[in-house]
């Protein structure tokens, strides 16, 4: 029996790929982030009420990710903020692929950030780097104080994790400090930002801020 | 269900690496990081399903797990952690980079001449 010896990386070819993204997002001077989180943990919601107050200060594309539907992208362009929706028929996740092919239908110097919103999933998605600056993983109260604790790669490979309905942790009985104690015992390191309505309200001002924030310490660098 | 995405790229790794040999592929290794995300009895289950036919069928799949290992920032010593938190044996510091674990990779074939 013959050994061929290989030592290669499943994910290479997405890595790969995910490079180029990247520089074509440098190239052309665009902040990129990936959202990611199960199915119902508020990223679409989250979504609309951040982009209204950053399109203040950007030039902004977004790129929805599904199983199935449009809803998400139309969402988004009720909005007045161009939308694209990748649609993966049973896949779990996006990939640098995916990505590669939705930007040929941008107009690249028209924008300065880029948001993906990742397909609903806790798992697969934190697997593949799509070429991003920043991803933030949006966790909802009502999925349970735990969760940070079970999904340890999720709170790992991400910048900031966004706790959002936070106004509905007081009727499923969910502390806020474990929740938050959960994900620093897991990624020190992970920035916490909380969005929810407030006297019927929705606030997400902390992830804007933080957004901002993000995008000029980069131009900083 | 990404394992299936992982065993098409391992297949395409393995395909390549075979091509032009005449060999019979009859093991192959993979090293599976703990934290690499990938659950091993999936991948077992998508490997079996996707060599029913083709270049690598009969082959049988061997994982071998590879541990956590990070690195301290404060203090820079290296270690192997055990459950979270993670807290450096040497200074008790809570602030770490992983260095091991993260990966998943193809090792190696096993083949036969034909």
């Amino acid at each position: 029996m013959s050994k061929i010896e290989i030592k290669k990386d499943l994910k290479a070819l997405n890595n790969e790929i995910a490079a180029e993204n990247r520089d074509v997002f440098k190239k052309n001077n665009i902040y990129t982030i990936n959202i990611m989180g199960s199915p119902g943990a508020g990223k679409t919601t989250l979504l609309e009420n951040i982009l209204k107050p950053l399109a203040d200060s950007f030039s902004i594309a977004v790129i929805e990710g599904d199983l199935a539907t449009a809803n998400d992208s139309e969402r988004i362009k009720k909005l007045g903020v161009e939308a694209l929706q990748i649609n993966t028929d049973g896949g779990c996740h996006l990939d640098a692929r995916m990505i590669q092919e939705e930007l040929s239908k941008i107009d690249l110097n028209d924008i300065n950030l880029l948001i993906i919103e990742n397909v609903g999933n806790l798992v697969c998605p934190i697997s593949y780097d799509l070429g991003e600056d920043l991803r933030l993983v949006v966790l909802s109260t009502p999925e349970g104080e735990d969760k940070p604790l079970k999904y340890p790669p999720a709170m790992l490979n991400t910048d900031a994790v966004v706790l959002t309905k936070i106004d509905l942790a007081q009727f499923v009985d969910v502390n806020m400090e474990n929740m938050e104690k959960n994900i620093k015992d897991i990624n020190p390191k992970a920035d916490i930002l909380k969005a929810g309505k407030r006297d019927g309200v929705y606030n997400a001002d902390s992830v804007t801020e933080y957004i901002v924030k993000r995008v000029g310490s980069k131009k900083e660098q | 269900m990404h394992e299936t995405s992982l065993m098409e790229n391992m297949l395409s790794i393995a395909e390549k690496a075979i091509e032009g040999k005449n060999v019979e592929v009859k093991r192959v290794t993979l090293s599976v990081g703990k934290l690499s995300n990938a659950l091993p009895a999936a991948l077992s289950f998508a490997f079996e399903a996707m060599t029913q036919t083709g270049p690598l069928s009969g082959a049988e799949l061997v994982m071998e797990e590879i541990p956590v290992r990070v690195q301290c920032e404060n203090c820079g010593c290296n270690y192997e952690p055990d459950e979270f938190p993670y807290i450096c044996p040497g200074c008790g510091g809570i602030y770490y980079t992983v260095t091991q674990g993260e990966d998943i990779y193809i090792q190696s074939l096993d083949c036969l001449e034909k």
